[in-house]
């Protein structure tokens, strides 16, 4: 959430590269930090919980959601190291009279970081739909 | 073994519940992290105060409403004559929270207004961080569900 909120405030049109960079650096130190620490969490007491509640480890709708959290991770981090490209392209604007610029425009609003972001969004939306209705339990 | 014998007429109210609680979450957080740093980053002060404003607008009162309605949905379902305790904290944090939330956006707009500084700025970072750690307890309190 935090990362997307911060995301789609950087797409808006005239963004100075400095403000490019700050808002991708708060998602940088921020955000990319939590997720990762926020899919240990849920990746160790998840299996733990598995193993609490009785389910098997092989069990369709758990195996999906392992595959679905590998999957969010590795979308949401490829779109991730586009981004890092990106802030360092602004980083060199920056330093070059802060301008908007057309192409660092064209780069925040990339439509293959953008699908990867909130593609990795959805697959935890539906990530919590398995959990919640656990299809075939 | 609760989620095992859940009807599934329950699995919907639920995840909108559920849902809305993350996105409340998330959105409160971003809430907290902008207007902090609207302080630290005095040059970047006004563009992060409206960004704390329009998250607040179109994230956390969003957000709020659907984890609430969700909550009522499947409080009816599953508790129709009396809540028990765990449920109640989730209760007590959403209604004063809700105060607590509409004070943070009235101030979020002032913070706004006079592009991120001021004392409005200041208090609204502080004043959603606690309401993180309000969620958090509510957090707990449904997931654990002591006693």
């Amino acid at each position: 959430m935090i990362a997307g909120a911060l995301n789609i405030a950087a797409l808006r049109s005239g963004r100075r590269p400095s403000e490019i960079l700050l808002l991708f650096g708060l998602i940088r130190r921020i955000a990319v930090p939590a997720i990762g620490v926020g899919t240990l969490f849920l990746f160790v007491f998840g299996l733990w919980l598995v193993h609490e509640a009785g389910y098997g480890y092989s069990d369709g709708w758990i195996v999906t959601s392992i595959i679905l959290l590998l999957l969010g991770n590795a979308i949401g981090g490829y779109a991730g190291s586009r981004d890092r490209r990106t802030a360092e392209y602004a980083q060199q604007l920056v330093t070059q009279g802060d301008a908007p610029s057309a192409e660092l425009q064209a780069r925040v609003r990339d439509p293959i970081s953008l699908a990867g972001s909130y593609g990795s969004g959805l697959i935890l939306v539906a990530l919590l739909a398995i959990m919640i209705w656990k299809p075939g339990a | 073994m609760l989620a095992a014998i859940r009807p599934d007429s329950w699995n919907l109210p639920l995840f909108l519940h559920v849902l809305g609680a993350t996105l409340l979450f998330g959105t409160t957080a971003t809430v907290a992290i902008a207007g902090f740093a609207a302080r630290a980053r005095r040059d970047h002060s006004a563009l992060l105060a409206r960004i704390v404003l329009r998250t607040f607008l179109l994230g956390v009162i969003p957000s709020w409403i659907l984890m609430r309605a969700g909550a009522a949905w499947i409080g009816d379902k599953e508790f129709p004559d009396k809540t028990p305790g765990w449920v109640d904290v989730g209760f007590i944090v959403s209604e004063p929270g809700a105060i607590l939330l509409i004070i943070v956006g009235i101030l979020a707009w002032l913070a706004a207004r006079k592009q991120g500084v001021g004392r409005a700025a200041v208090a609204v970072p502080v004043l959603a961080s606690i309401y993180l750690v309000a969620l958090g307890i509510a957090w707990f309190a449904m997931s654990a569900k002591p006693s």
